[in-house]
């Protein structure tokens, strides 16, 4: 495999206007491309009384732009063969197109044409106030997703940009005029902190061509930058949410972690894998469901970001054992943060990570998950090839140093949420 | 080899003389290879008091096998850096592990050794029990899933399709592994399994491997065949049902056909017309999307008018006859008897006046661009190729294909006419209880 056929080595273009330009080989025979617009537009630019505007402008910007209204730009889509989807992070707003790899050089038009000129009707604008507000009844109905929402409202105070699920609430989200979406449109998909990114087996100077035809004189406003506050010092909180009518019990024990930028960040990587990142192998998912049969999903997550992170530990179980499995997520936590992770074990985890490297390069949707990740970031173009390395070089105490430090107990909660009695 | 209107790799296929399919497709450029093993053994052959054993076997499968103990199946796959799975439906049983193509010994192994040894024991039997108790009361949280099961229930009073997969709350606290030891041992085998291998190989030594290691199985697996007939539908049947929630929801169902009838094809269209899906011939299928179709009938006539926040369609081939469905979530304010009477005037006019010419238009488009990108990756390869290898055979993708551009509007609209009829429509409703505590 050459470097330019690699799609684990990324190549970094000519910046337009700021638009940082990125692209990644496909895997080989793809059938498909992949192109993903990042721009500063995350739920944490939520201003104070809008919360949800930056989760319903991404939404809508995928819902109907430029030429086509909405059912004409279904049918593009449908008719090209081609997916556009968006995701809304608090830092990022995401706009990604999918689809046949001999057309994509059409189709990077089309998704230009969407974080461009969005049309943002208002018959679309009122659909999905409507839709927002059904989810945000479901978010506080689920168990699974109350308990996550208690979790970062217990994490963070307000005003903090990574305390929204990006929602918003009844108030803020039928207040917002038309005109403020434009707005926000205008302020955060901009060239200046955004980025392009093509998994194509199209060479870069052509993509470098393709993103100058849809983007240049996008945009010249300055991208904005997300302000993250120091958390104050606070000990570990305990929430009970009974929800009554609701059959399993979903437990979240978690708190702030590290930055994707933090020097601890590949032991912090590995030590949520030792503890519940790795399916089947972690030691939450042998404790809690394969030794002592307690629930049917026990696992942990950590997710890094540019200013800050989260981690979690987290399991679904019945009213009359969450009792048990609660003490279980917190020792297995606390033994990370206190005991060096046996080389044994470590060694299996390591192996495991460095071997699924390639299962993440079957088709192009996986290759270019990866590669959004690794340019929204800045790593070197050639980071996810040094990955197996940086992976080998950690040791059993880099591990527990970075536990302790990513996996944060002062400012952690745990939270319960469904049928349990609140005493 | 004959060139396919479905781009497919080249496969190599063979049966052993114990009964097994064999279905391998080399991709060499593959990073990976995906070995997949599909039973034809579902939910479709339980009966009262043990509804769910198919699912739970799925589970037992994991716990031990003479070659590999508790967990070392799953280790030996996913220490290597590989991923593996199963899932159980009403007709079928699937089981996958996709490894770094260097490591393919490892899922055929496994294979080979727990498609007629699975140990099953009492104690690990005991321990799952409430592994899957827990699961099921995941999916009850859901108020999608208790409505579901209410209309299968209500739609079928003989035939298997009645329960749902994980079975009843009763039979799982009940079952034995005893139990599950016999019904393992009548239905699962070579008989009854397809195992495709679909990555970076060389098909003439993993033939020979495939042929060593699989050949040695006994002939095993016995019928399959569900005898039990439901009698036609005879009048409108409907439940109400209440609990936690957002705002109401429906379900309805009409009895539909089986899979390998010759209305097929005409109800796949009227599910896209109506819902919007493409199903099978999906573009992207296994990419994340958001589920909208907003050109879809039933979008256009219940979530533009702002009397739903979702609704859609549903329809499934079966091997027996099933369920077509319509489902809705109401918009705030909005009645579940004024969302029936929107469903019932999109069914009447596509019963009145068929598709039109753009609509189909637009399906045979996406049919043909979703089937162009069907195949990619060897995990999704190896779904697919074990999927119309169980459920009928790889011939009938490339049939069905080619029949879903050929339906025509008359046979849309009589096949709609012969679907919605009154007798055989089944309603669940569900109406939360208590309000949300969002105002």
């Amino acid at each position: 495999m050459t470097n330019s056929s690699n799609p684990l080595r990324l190549e970094y273009g000519r910046a337009i206007d700021g638009l940082r330009v990125v692209r990644q080989p496909a895997p080989v025979g793809a059938a498909s491309f992949s192109a993903t617009y990042v721009g500063p537009a995350g739920s944490g630019f939520d201003p104070p009384g809008e919360e949800g505007i930056a989760r319903l402008v991404n939404q809508l910007m995928t819902v109907a732009a430029g030429r086509y209204r909405r059912i004409e730009l279904a049918r593009r889509l449908d008719r090209a063969g081609a997916l556009l989807s968006h995701e809304t992070s608090p830092e990022a707003g995401e706009v990604t197109i999918w689809g046949p790899a001999g057309d994509w050089k059409s189709l990077v038009g089309l998704l230009g044409e969407v974080v461009r000129s969005p049309r943002f009707d208002p018959d679309d604008i009122a659909r999905l106030q409507r839709q927002f507000l059904e989810r945000q009844m479901r978010e506080r109905t689920q168990p699974a997703s109350r308990a996550d929402l208690e979790m970062l409202h217990a994490i963070y105070p307000r005003g903090h940009p990574y305390r929204s699920t990006g929602l918003g609430d009844r108030r803020s989200i039928t207040r917002l005029p038309r005109q403020r979406l434009i707005r926000f449109h205008r302020d955060h998909y901009t060239s200046d902190g955004g980025l392009l990114v093509v998994t194509t087996a199209a060479p870069l100077s052509a993509v470098e061509e393709a993103a100058m035809d849809v983007f240049a004189g996008f945009s010249a406003a300055k991208g904005p930058r997300l302000r993250v506050p120091t958390l104050g010092r606070t000990a570990p909180q305990r929430r009970t949410i009974p929800l009554a009518g609701r059959s399993q019990v979903e437990i979240r024990l978690g708190g702030p972690s590290i930055p994707q930028s933090a020097p601890e960040y590949v032991g912090a990587y590995l030590a949520n894998e030792v503890l519940g990142g790795r399916p089947l192998l972690s030691r939450l998912f042998q404790r809690v469901r394969e030794r002592n049969g307690l629930a049917y999903h026990s696992s942990s997550h950590l997710e890094t970001m540019r200013f800050g992170g989260i981690w979690s530990a987290r399991a679904g179980t019945g009213a009359d054992r969450w009792r048990r499995v609660v003490p279980m997520l917190v020792q297995e936590v606390e033994r990370l943060r206190r005991e060096t992770v046996p080389l044994r074990e470590l060694n299996t985890i390591r192996k495991s990570a460095i071997g699924e490297v390639p299962l993440a390069l079957e088709s192009t949707a996986e290759a270019h998950e990866l590669a959004v990740d690794v340019s929204y970031h800045g790593l070197a173009e050639d980071y996810l090839v040094r990955w197996p390395a940086r992976l080998r070089a950690v040791t059993p105490a880099d591990v527990r140093e970075a536990a302790r430090s990513a996996f944060d107990r002062n400012h952690s909660v745990t939270v319960v949420a469904g049928p349990v009695d609140p005493r | 080899m004959a060139r396919t209107a479905v781009p497919r790799p080249p496969l190599r296929r063979f049966r052993l003389a114990n009964g097994l399919s064999v279905v391998l497709a080399p991709i060499p450029a593959s990073p990976t290879v995906s070995v997949w093993v599909w039973y034809r053994v579902g939910s479709k052959n339980e009966h009262p008091g043990i509804t769910g054993a198919s699912h739970w076997v799925e589970h037992m499968l994991f716990q031990g096998s003479p070659r590999y103990g508790k967990g070392e199946i799953d280790r030996s796959v996913v220490s290597v850096g590989g991923e593996l799975n199963a899932f159980t439906d009403t007709d079928f049983t699937a089981y996958f592990s996709t490894v770094p193509h260097e490591h393919l010994r490892i899922p055929l192994d496994i294979e080979s050794d727990r498609m007629t040894r699975a140990l099953i024991s009492d104690v690990e039997v005991d321990r799952e029990r409430t592994v899957i108790h827990s699961e099921r009361e995941g999916n009850e949280n859901w108020p999608e899933f208790r409505v579901e099961e209410e209309l299968y229930q209500l739609a079928f009073r003989v035939h298997s399709y009645r329960w749902e997969v994980l079975g009843r709350r009763t039979d799982i606290e009940r079952l034995t592994a005893e139990q599950l030891r016999e019904y393992y041992h009548r239905f699962y085998g070579t008989r009854n399994a397809v195992l495709v291998v679909a990555g970076a190989f060389d098909p003439r030594a993993v033939a020979r491997d495939v042929r060593r290691r699989f050949s040695a199985l006994p002939r095993s697996g016995g019928d399959v065949t569900v005898p039990e007939v439901e009698p036609p539908a005879t009048g409108e049947r409907r439940a109400e049902l209440s609990g936690p929630g957002t705002t109401p929801f429906l379900q309805i169902g009409w009895r539909s056909p089986a899979l390998r009838d010759a209305e097929t094809p005409a109800t796949m269209v009227i599910d896209t017309i109506l819902g919007g899906e493409a199903r099978l011939f999906a573009a992207g299928s296994g990419w994340g999307r958001s589920g909208e179709h907003p050109s879809s009938r039933l979008h256009r006539a219940l979530v533009d008018t702002a009397l739903a926040v979702r609704a859609t369609s549903e329809w499934r081939p079966r091997e027996y006859p099933g369920l077509f469905t319509v489902q809705a979530q109401a918009a705030k304010g909005i009645s579940l008897d004024r969302l029936e009477e929107a469903i019932d005037a999109v069914l009447s006019r596509l019963i009145r006046s068929g598709p039109s010419k753009k609509e189909l238009d637009d399906l045979r488009a996406k049919v043909r661009r979703g089937a162009a990108l069907a195949y990619e990756g060897a995990t999704r390869i190896g779904f697919r190729l074990g999927y119309f290898s169980t459920i009928r055979s790889l011939e009938y993708e490339e049939e069905l294909f080619r029949s879903l551009l050929r339906v025509g509007a008359a046979e849309v609209q009589e096949r709609a006419r012969q679907l919605f009829v009154p007798q055989s429509r089944v309603v669940v409703r569900y109406t939360p209880t208590g309000g949300s505590d969002d105002e």
